[in-house]
């Protein structure tokens, strides 16, 4: 008896480290911001009781607001579907066979291991119109009669977080392709070969839906990523001029940390947070279901 | 005789061939200008930087930036720090996750399902949406300001990617070993530390390195939690040198080098496993 009730119990044992660990450090902070969104927070993180909404309220009105969600969704949207257009070619390139294709591989790696603060600061360095290595480089080459000015609007600013953005992303997609495409069986291609299929027909009829689940966990990651993404605006703009470049992160955090107006920057979280949920769950569900097919 | 079966080169493999090589190399010109700008630009002088008549290479290679950084800032503790941020993370995201990850591939318990929506779903939360909620939870346990409160950060934040990648792992490779050695009289951990873990090492190798970059690289809790100068990571602590209205480009860039170099080198190392550990994920054995 006592051992059946141990038998059962088993597998909460072998789960209970992490789900202690994540409900510490996870989900009482969620908790805490839903409580901050919900209650008027002094400046220093006291609570004043329920307020009815008005942090809600107070970050809807300004307008403010809707330029973030906007540069939010440009942001991520951008960024995940270029970089994951790009991986997915640069993982068919890398997968032929040709000499130095092991070097080839390791330096694609490279952004991929750098921390986004680095890279963020190499690319602000680049592109400085007065000092600038790309100026540099570009007249040197005789492209270039006069430094450009690379960044004369904030949108333009913006265009280029968006490209350092990219360039960060594209490794981590193009190394979830290749582990998918190393995992077909070669067969499949020799059996349409003989059968008299193209480049093309083979890449659609074969390599795409074979690949196709590896694309979707990248980016869905991505998609979260990218969403959550700060260290790159933050070295570059810091959101400015005027919010022009802010995202929600990055916005939240000048709230919270800057402004000290931690009840909007809670409410701007839960907004992020329910947007990200959806995300989440249409992802959850989905490979759920996915994995209930493959048994 | 093999001579003379050999099919005859056509046009169009050899144009597809200079092709293939064209686009690598531009790839890897691109990917590695960032970290040939950051080096020229380390070697340089402040003034040679800033002059309107810039150079690609320095004039004079000046190696005393990279010696210089370690005294103009604690760098050793920085890089320290990074150290241990990363490898308390590794550790403790392994300890809480291997168990989880068995208990998820191997058994079959009430509330299954829900811990692993559980657990896809918290991979959306990044830490910088919650960093007010996690400031608060700090305070609270007296952990703001301090390398333990930043590993439990991290280690908690990528328990989603570490069960995920080694359910996976634990997923393809087949039970019947281990259900062998039960007969021999083994008991579940037994079996799992002796029988599974061995043949689950590359895939838990790519875990560990995913992880420790992760924390490596981390910088937005670190930003928001660490006020004392010598308890920052090398992502915080680098930013010593781009004051508000001065940049020390060469500092800075001499200094991001040494951050960098340890990651890519760990990285190149498990190239091969990572690539095949993240198909493990997706191949049944």
């Amino acid at each position: 008896m006592n051992k059946k009730i141990l038998r059962r119990a088993e597998p909460y044992l072998w789960i209970a480290p992490s789900v202690i660990l994540m409900a510490i450090f996870i989900v009482t902070p969620i908790l805490k911001v839903f409580q901050m969104a919900g209650n008027k927070v002094s400046r220093t993180g006291q609570l004043r009781g329920f307020n009815n909404f008005e942090n809600f309220a107070t970050v809807l009105k300004n307008p403010t607001f809707g330029l973030v969600l906007k540069n939010t969704i440009v942001w991520t949207i951008a960024v995940v579907v270029l970089s994951t257009v790009l991986g997915f070619v640069l993982a068919l390139i890398l997968n032929n066979k040709f000499r130095g294709r092991k070097i080839a591989r390791a330096i694609v790696v490279f952004p991929w291991a750098t921390t986004l603060v680095i890279q963020a600061s190499a690319w602000n360095f680049i592109i400085n119109t007065d000092y600038g290595t790309l100026n540099t480089l570009l007249m040197k080459l005789g492209i270039l009669s006069a430094p450009m000015n690379w960044t004369p609007t904030p949108e333009a600013y913006f265009a280029w977080e968006i490209a350092c953005g990219i360039f960060v992303t594209v490794p981590f997609v193009t190394f979830c392709v290749l582990s998918g495409l190393q995992s077909i069986d070669t067969t499949y291609y020799e059996a349409a070969t003989v059968d008299g299929a193209n480049y093309w027909q083979k890449l659609f009829k074969i390599t795409l839906p074979l690949v196709k689940s590896s694309l979707t966990v990248s980016t869905v990651l991505n998609i979260i990523y990218v969403f959550n993404s700060f260290p790159i605006i933050w070295t570059m703009t810091k959101g400015d001029p005027a919010n022009h470049t802010d995202t929600l992160v990055t916005y939240l955090y000048k709230l919270a940390f800057y402004n000290g107006r931690q009840g909007e920057a809670a409410a701007v979280s839960v907004i992020g947070f329910i947007i990200l949920l959806i995300c989440a769950s249409t992802y959850m569900i989905y490979t759920l279901r996915k994995g209930d097919d493959e048994l | 005789m093999n001579q003379t079966l050999k099919k005859p080169v056509s046009i169009q493999k050899v144009i597809l061939r200079l092709l293939l090589y064209f686009v690598v190399l531009d790839v890897c010109i691109i990917t590695l200008y960032p970290y040939f700008a950051m080096f020229t630009t380390a070697l340089k002088s402040r003034v040679e930087i800033f002059s309107s008549n810039g150079t690609i290479l320095p004039v004079t290679a000046l190696w005393s930036n990279f010696i210089e950084i370690w005294s103009r800032a604690p760098m050793g503790r920085y890089m320290l720090n990074s150290f241990l941020i990363a490898g308390g993370s590794t550790i403790i995201a392994m300890l809480c996750g291997i168990p989880a990850a068995y208990a998820l591939a191997r058994m079959k318990f009430k509330g299954q399902t829900a811990f692993l929506g559980f657990v896809i779903v918290s991979q959306m939360f990044a830490p910088v949406v919650l960093l007010i909620g996690i400031y608060q939870v700090m305070q609270a346990l007296g952990l703001t300001d301090s390398i333990v409160g930043l590993i439990f950060i991290n280690a908690a934040f990528n328990q989603a990617f570490t069960i995920w990648l080694l359910r996976g792992t634990f997923m393809g490779i087949s039970a019947e070993m281990e259900q062998a050695a039960t007969i021999d009289g083994c008991n579940r951990l037994q079996s799992m530390l002796k029988v599974l873990l061995p043949v689950a090492a590359p895939g838990i190798v790519t875990t560990l390195i995913f992880i420790f970059i992760n924390a490596w690289n981390e910088y937005t809790v670190a930003l928001c939690l660490i006020s004392t100068d010598t308890l920052k990571p090398l992502t915080v602590g680098i930013n010593t040198f781009n004051g508000y209205n001065m940049i020390e480009w060469q500092y800075l860039f001499a200094a991001s080098i040494f951050a960098v170099i340890p990651v890519v080198i760990l990285f190149m190392c498990i190239e091969k496993n990572l690539v095949s550990g993240l198909a493990s994920g997706g191949v049944k054995g």
